[in-house]
């Protein structure tokens, strides 16, 4: 809900008791303002008739019989309330009296006096149109200047939103804003880009921490590598010694290979990796199965490649390459000599699936870091991750599943 | 032919020395970005190896010197920083070949040769060792003045051999030099030897025997007698 929604309904709510509570006051007010005009020109008349009487000494010439009545036998005096039939409008209508009493030629007369009061629906009947044109009248102008307020005075906050919403973390740029003269948007724009320039600093020092700690690894492991293969090199190394030479080149190598991938993990979810372009994946798988064309000839499997359509994905080259090569290269590794590998790919998904070795976990953990299903193997095991995380990175669903009918495992790249 | 060395880390400077002056080389060193300038200032070389990230400065700045002083020297850069961004702009301003650290030598003297070749003017563009006689321009291959015809694997593998005579080819720089990343789709390493076995029976068929040693588990070995 808009925040003018919201707040306008607060003010509605608000507006609503005060109305009601403004109407009971105005209505009883008014009422009493009435009475007490009515008893005094009752008092007024009062005096007025018994000077008269004083005067005379006759009774008054007859008048209409609701305002003044004359009896000659005793009432109670003073001021009152009561309600008479309107002949005409066949109505009960309120009346304040006063009744005294006035001697004439020797004679005790009582005197009432009448005054019709104002009917009391009239009166709420007037009250309530005032009312109700009065909020009409304040709600419509307040829509109007919310509506003016929101166009105008919440440019500002619109304008960082945007800002906000198409803001990147890759741009090397903290968020500029322009000054806005309310005070709340320009704290609100002033922290903001305080924060993106926190995020840009600590991003850049992200970057570099993981450009410089590869840099630091791999330096002395170079210098390993290097040493290694000269010891290698030695005519003179006894057999026993260049089994265990060869034995830590490997090591070293596999380390080496292990940091590469772990900053590569590191790289994808620092989002390190801008500059995606339209790339098909046709023409990328095409070109994998080629570079594998060794490893399947060995193992005797026959690549089925199906293509429903062309797919073009936006994606960063290297993350594409990487993607596409892990899944591939999973299929064939951990294939059977003479199995199957199927790759299907359509405009939803893109499906490898490869006979292998019978699973007995979750297939959805081999996807974890360092899971691996023959843990003696060679490799680190973090393909099937990197794989996972580009996918996360692009927005793309990876699932693994196994079919123990023909022990088949099946990697599907949901686009 | 000469060659400058520029990398900071002394063991791997003395590593680097060591190997590429026992394959004839002549040789020189820097270890930080002021003494490689005043070298490329004042020298010719062949071809210049560069480590991008010297102490007092960017490696990519010796690559910028060398090209606006029009050198002809090839530019081979060595980096630990997997950074791809360092490689597009190392290539772009001209470098000849790009290799991530940690390397293996012998791919290191492979692509130092490449680069050498390349920038070779015209003329000699063979290589010859004992009966064979390789064009690469061509790719053609010759055995006692007899063509081979070698599938594209045992091909690079050859020339892989012949840029390392008389040294040890572990199967891991094999492996990477010929299959790259796709390597690790094998369970194995048995891969190479298909390949090497094709290559050995292709040459002996002509009479080029016992060129390929194979070293206990290790590697191979182009022996040269």
């Amino acid at each position: 809900m808009k925040l003018l929604t919201t707040t306008n309904r607060y003010y509605l709510a608000l507006a609503a008791v005060l109305f009601l509570l403004g109407t009971g006051l105005l209505y009883v007010g008014i009422q009493r303002a009435l009475a007490h005009e009515v008893d005094e020109q009752l008092q007024l008349y009062q005096s007025y008739l018994q000077r008269q009487l004083q005067h005379t000494h006759r009774l008054p010439a007859p008048v209409n019989p609701q305002e003044l009545t004359v009896s000659s036998t005793p009432v109670a005096t003073g001021l009152g309330d009561t309600v008479l039939l309107d002949p005409i409008e066949q109505t009960q209508v309120p009346f304040r009296q006063v009744t005294f009493r006035a001697t004439v030629q020797g004679q005790p007369y009582w005197f009432t006096l009448r005054k019709s009061l104002i009917e009391t629906e009239d009166v709420l009947e007037v009250v309530l149109a005032v009312m109700l044109a009065v909020m009409t009248l304040l709600f419509g102008s307040l829509v109007l200047l919310n509506r003016w307020l929101s166009r105008w005075l919440w440019a500002p906050f619109q304008y960082t939103l945007r800002a906000l919403q198409g803001y990147q973390l890759q741009q090397p740029q903290p968020l500029l804003l322009p000054h806005t003269a309310i005070d709340e948007f320009s704290e609100l724009n002033q922290a903001v880009t305080q924060l993106t320039q926190r995020l840009t600093a600590d991003y850049q020092a992200l970057k570099e921490f993981t450009e410089n700690a590869a840099h630091e690894t791999q330096t002395p492991l170079a210098i390993m590598q290097a040493k290694l293969e000269q010891l290698l090199q030695l005519p003179e190394l006894p057999e026993a010694a260049a089994s265990s030479v060869h034995a830590l080149y490997r090591a070293t190598i596999r380390l080496s290979r292990l940091h590469q991938a772990l900053t590569l993990l590191s790289k994808i979810e620092n989002r390190q990796f801008t500059g995606s372009r339209a790339l098909q994946l046709q023409d990328l798988l095409r070109e994998k199965l080629e570079q594998l064309q060794d490893f399947l000839e060995a193992k005797r499997i026959e690549p089925q490649l199906v293509l429903v359509a062309p797919v073009a994905v936006t994606m960063h080259p290297a993350l594409a390459d990487s993607l596409v090569g892990n899944l591939l290269q999973n299929a064939v590794k951990h294939n059977v000599p003479g199995g199957q590998l199927r790759i299907h790919l359509s405009p939803e998904a893109l499906e490898v699936t490869n006979t292998g070795p019978i699973l007995t976990t979750d297939p959805m953990l081999l996807l974890g870091r360092f899971r691996k299903h023959n843990a003696a193997s060679d490799s680190p095991g973090l393909g099937l991750s990197i794989a996972q995380q580009i996918c996360t990175y692009y927005g793309f669903q990876l699932s693994y599943s196994f079919s123990s009918v023909g022990s088949l495992h099946t990697l599907k790249v949901r686009f | 032919m000469k060659i400058l060395i520029v990398e900071d880390e002394a063991p791997l400077r003395a590593s680097l020395l060591e190997y590429l002056r026992h394959d004839g080389y002549v040789c020189e060193t820097a270890e930080n970005y002021q003494q490689a300038h005043e070298k490329i200032k004042l020298y010719q070389y062949d071809c210049v190896l560069i480590d991008l990230t010297l102490p007092d400065g960017s490696g990519l700045d010796l690559v910028r010197t060398l090209k606006q002083e029009n050198s002809v020297a090839g530019v081979v850069i060595i980096s630990a920083r997997g950074s791809l961004d360092d490689k597009v702009e190392g290539l772009e301003l001209g470098a000849d070949d790009y290799l991530q650290k940690p390397f293996h030598l012998a791919e290191l003297n492979a692509r130092l040769r490449s680069v050498l070749r390349r920038r070779q003017f015209q003329g000699q563009r063979h290589l010859a060792f004992r009966d064979l006689t390789v064009f690469p321009d061509q790719a053609l291959v010759l055995v006692k003045d007899q063509p081979v015809t070698l599938t594209r694997k045992e091909y690079d593998l050859l020339l892989f051999l012949l840029a390392n005579p008389n040294r040890l080819l572990t199967k891991e720089s094999i492996a990477e030099h010929l299959w790259g990343d796709a390597a690790d789709a094998a369970d194995s390493f048995d891969f190479i030897y298909t390949h090497l076995k094709n290559l050995r029976k292709k040459l002996q068929e002509l009479g080029a025997d016992n060129y390929i040693r194979t070293m206990y588990g290790l590697g191979y070995k182009l022996e040269t007698e």
